[in-house]
């Protein structure tokens, strides 16, 4: 007669022996994977050996009595689904191995939980000659492991339905559809709250309908995949003025009319009856045409429209010689989107030039901000 | 193999015999009595230290004033606090001390007494939390400044930069650049608009103000103002990486006509050397120097401007701006002086009608202490710890700081002749 440990090791023999062929064979015979399967398989069956010899350490096996008399002898081992599940694991690793790493993994993952289960299991039921107090056991040990484990996973497939639900369902839809699940839910658990006659059954019943409803949908919807977002183009931050002139793209269209920056600004640049005027920290209020920004450090610049029509603040700060072709190069020009009156914008010049050793440089102008279409007007950029 | 133990530990134990035999009780104590007494008083007279640039409690300005005026009182107030809780303390100690007598009765609750130690220190704080208040948000004030400069601060140094504008004695036409130290005119309200180009650093010079973070991406600013012409001596104090200790600050003010006379300088026009031993220099600092380090105005070979790139080798994307070099008194970010030791002294200790026209006269070649700057040149990060060997992935092959160039001497030489004229 087969102790029940001889049984597990048994199994984990022919496990690590199928992995071991299944592996060598579909890897063409890798040499550490299969040293290591290998491995595995010998220390398997030598456990099985050693556990045939001892009886499983309960009793001598030479002792027929203590066999007889025994916990684990008292009862026959119960029912389990465990091999079952650990079956359907090894079947899917040959799959898995075909068709992508994600199959492969899941079978493993189940194979291991199938073993450890198995193992907890065939460990409890020979604790004792009283099922009850077995069970008892048996849920003492795997309940911290096996209750947080569920939950998560719980959650995570109610939380990731809900994601593809979302992603599914209209925007303006969203906020009703959840508002109305939301709803539902208090007043769900306002019921039971107040009416103690409800059954935890009835409980327990709506709850799995809502969680397979949820569940249900959130996969129907992953299939149908999520709703067209139409993407807009992003702003208009180019080289060589491409974008920054006064010709205005899908990009103004959607631009912010307003910034959440007024702190940390290098300056405020403001566009007023067709002249462009610059506020520095510390200058107290008083306008100027020429803002002094370090090189090699982010200066961050608040664009005010104050006039009519839409505008963009363009800013120039000198060329970069190409790496390709050293005798041709780029202009470094950035700028905003463009912006209707009562509007703001925010900019990020960083300037690696400083502007007093380009002085002498025929091919360098001054670095600006300027506003296409708004001409005679600039504010000079200084980088000492 | 050594002695036994136990003989050691007999002889260890006849002499603790015969020690206790010959110490009175009294002996015993004075032992500790004089050490402590003797701390005590080192960190007392520490206090009086009359060579102490970076002293709080000797302000040299209006703001920095202000914080000393305010820690007056607060802090008289808590000696008298400390006074008589200590004296409660110690008397309860003694007077209440178990000497078998029976457990006194014990009685719950006070209702007036602790309504009042519940109203008092309220009181206190509200008397102390007004004009601190008060103080901060005069501190914090900027619209009465007439002079701004931009503090960035980096590893390990920090670069002062003027903005074009009307203010600053009589208003700066095109920034002005410098390291190390920075000018300001003597009575003027000055606001320093400090940041960082990497990581977190915080200025501070104690006679000026209080401390500002240099954050990056951000723009702090802080107001200073110093009486008289002079150097005010500050400190990096936000710990920022290897050679922290060593970035150094100094704040010169000047009188208002010296003043004009700095700035005046500072921009003006490039000299290029016209002696051999200048050219050479000036070569040897192209090609060793000038990828990093801006002197405007230097021209290549080819007569194209020069443009420096540390944004390409350093990390922080910045390296000293040298056109001035000699009108300062420090370099390496005010680590070391420029001076020798005795112009040194006749510079600071000048009295403040002297100062401003001896500092103008800059770094001359009779008072450079060249053993300094070529020990730098040699090899910088012998002299000052900087990251510019070994693992410089995070970095993406940057260095943070100068690295060891390996110069020649000669080329050494050539370069310090060179920097000599920078002024």
């Amino acid at each position: 007669m087969f102790t029940t440990g001889s049984k597990l090791f048994i199994g984990g023999t022919v496990l690590a022996l199928t992995g071991t062929l299944v592996y060598g064979i579909g890897q063409n015979g890798s040499a550490l994977g299969t040293i290591g399967m290998v491995t595995v398989t010998i220390i398997f069956a030598f456990l099985m050996g050693i556990n045939f010899w001892v009886r499983d350490s309960n009793v001598s096996s030479m002792d027929t009595a203590g066999i007889e008399t025994c916990s684990a002898a008292s009862k026959p081992a119960g029912r389990s689904i465990w091999p079952l599940v650990g079956g359907f694991g090894l079947a899917l690793l040959p799959v898995g191995l075909v068709v992508g790493k994600g199959l492969t993994w899941m079978s493993v993952i189940v194979m291991l939980i199938a073993t450890v289960e198995w193992m907890a299991q065939s460990w409890s039921e020979r604790a004792s000659a009283d099922p009850a107090y077995n069970e008892g056991v048996r849920k003492r040990i795997m309940h911290p492991l096996e209750l947080p484990i569920l939950g998560a996973i719980g959650l995570g497939a109610i939380i990731f339905s809900f994601s593809r639900i979302m992603l599914r369902i209209p925007k303006s839809a969203g906020p009703v559809v959840f508002g109305g699940i939301a709803a539902g839910v208090l007043l769900f658990g306002s019921l039971i709250a107040t009416n103690r006659k409800v059954g935890r059954s009835l409980v327990a019943v709506l709850c799995s309908i809502g969680s397979v409803g949820i569940v249900g949908a959130g996969v129907a919807s992953a299939i149908a995949g999520g709703k067209h977002v139409a993407k807009h183009e992003l702003a208009a931050v180019t080289n060589d003025g491409d974008n920054c002139t006064d010709v205005q793209t899908e990009a103004d269209s959607h631009s912010s009319r307003a910034i959440a920056a007024k702190s940390n600004l290098a300056a405020t640049v403001i566009l007023e009856n067709g002249k462009l005027t610059a506020l520095i920290a510390g200058e107290n209020g008083v306008p100027t045409d020429t803002i002094t920004i370090p090189k090699s450090l982010n200066a961050f610049i608040r664009f005010e429209n104050h006039d009519s029509g839409k505008f963009r603040l363009r800013a120039y700060l000198g060329y970069t010689v190409l790496a390709a072709d050293p005798t041709s190069h780029v202009n470094d020009i950035i700028c905003t989107q463009a912006v209707g009156k009562g509007g703001t914008q925010f900019m990020i010049i960083k300037p690696i030039h400083a502007s007093a050793a380009i002085a002498n440089d025929k091919n360098h102008t001054p670095y600006t901000l300027t506003v296409p279409g708004v001409n005679d007007t600039a504010i000079t950029i200084e980088v000492p | 193999m050594g002695r036994p133990q136990h003989d050691m530990t007999t002889v260890a134990a006849v002499n603790d015999q015969s020690g206790d035999s010959m110490t009175t009780p009294t002996s015993r104590r004075n032992r500790w009595l004089v050490p402590v007494a003797g701390l005590g008083a080192m960190a007392l007279l520490a206090g009086c230290a009359r060579n102490a640039p970076q002293d709080t409690w000797q302000p040299a300005g209006s703001n920095a004033r202000k914080i000393n005026n305010l820690q007056h009182w607060p802090f008289a107030i808590a000696g008298v606090v400390l006074v008589i809780v200590a004296s409660v303390v110690v008397y309860s100690i003694f007077k209440f001390r178990d000497r078998g007598q029976a457990m006194p009765a014990q009685t719950h609750g006070k209702p007036a007494l602790e309504i009042a130690l519940t109203v008092l220190p309220a009181l206190i704080l509200i008397g102390i939390g007004i004009p601190t208040i008060r103080t901060v948000f005069q501190l914090a004030k900027t619209s009465d400044t007439q002079c701004i400069i931009n503090v960035t601060g980096q590893q390990w140094w920090w670069e002062y930069d003027y903005p074009v504008q009307s203010g600053c004695g009589a208003g700066i036409k095109e920034p002005i650049v410098t390291s190390g130290e920075f000018v300001i005119p003597a009575g003027e309200n000055v606001l320093l608009r400090i940041t960082s180009r990497d990581v977190i650093h915080s200025f501070w010079i104690p006679k000026l103000n209080g401390k500002r973070d240099a954050v990056p991406g951000r723009i702090q600013t802080l107001r200073i103002e110093a009486d008289h012409p002079g150097i005010y001596d500050g400190q990096c104090t936000e710990f920022c990486g290897l050679s922290h200790a060593y970035m150094r600050m100094d704040a010169v003010s000047l009188d208002a006509a010296s003043f004009n006379t700095w700035t005046a300088n500072q921009l003006k026009a490039y000299t290029a050397p016209t002696d051999a031993a200048g050219k050479a220099g000036e070569s040897a600092f192209l090609a060793n120097c000038s990828s990093c380090h801006q002197v405007n105005g230097i021209l290549s070979s080819d007569g194209t401007p020069v443009i420096a790139r540390p944004d390409l080798r350093v990390w922080s994307g910045a390296a000293p701006n040298l056109t001035n070099l000699m009108t300062r008194t420090t370099f390496a970010g005010g680590s070391f002086d420029l001076l020798t030791p005795s112009c040194r002294d006749n510079l600071r200790n000048a009295s403040p009608s002297d100062f401003s026209a001896k500092y103008l006269q800059g770094t001359s070649p009779q008072c450079l202490d060249a053993v300094q700057l070529r020990e730098w040149l040699r090899n910088a990060p012998a002299k000052k710890p900087m990251y510019t060997t070994g693992n410089l992935s995070t970095t993406n092959g940057k260095t943070r700081g100068m690295p060891n160039l390996g110069l020649s001497e000669n080329t050494i030489d050539s370069i310090i002749a060179y920097l000599t004229e920078r002024k």
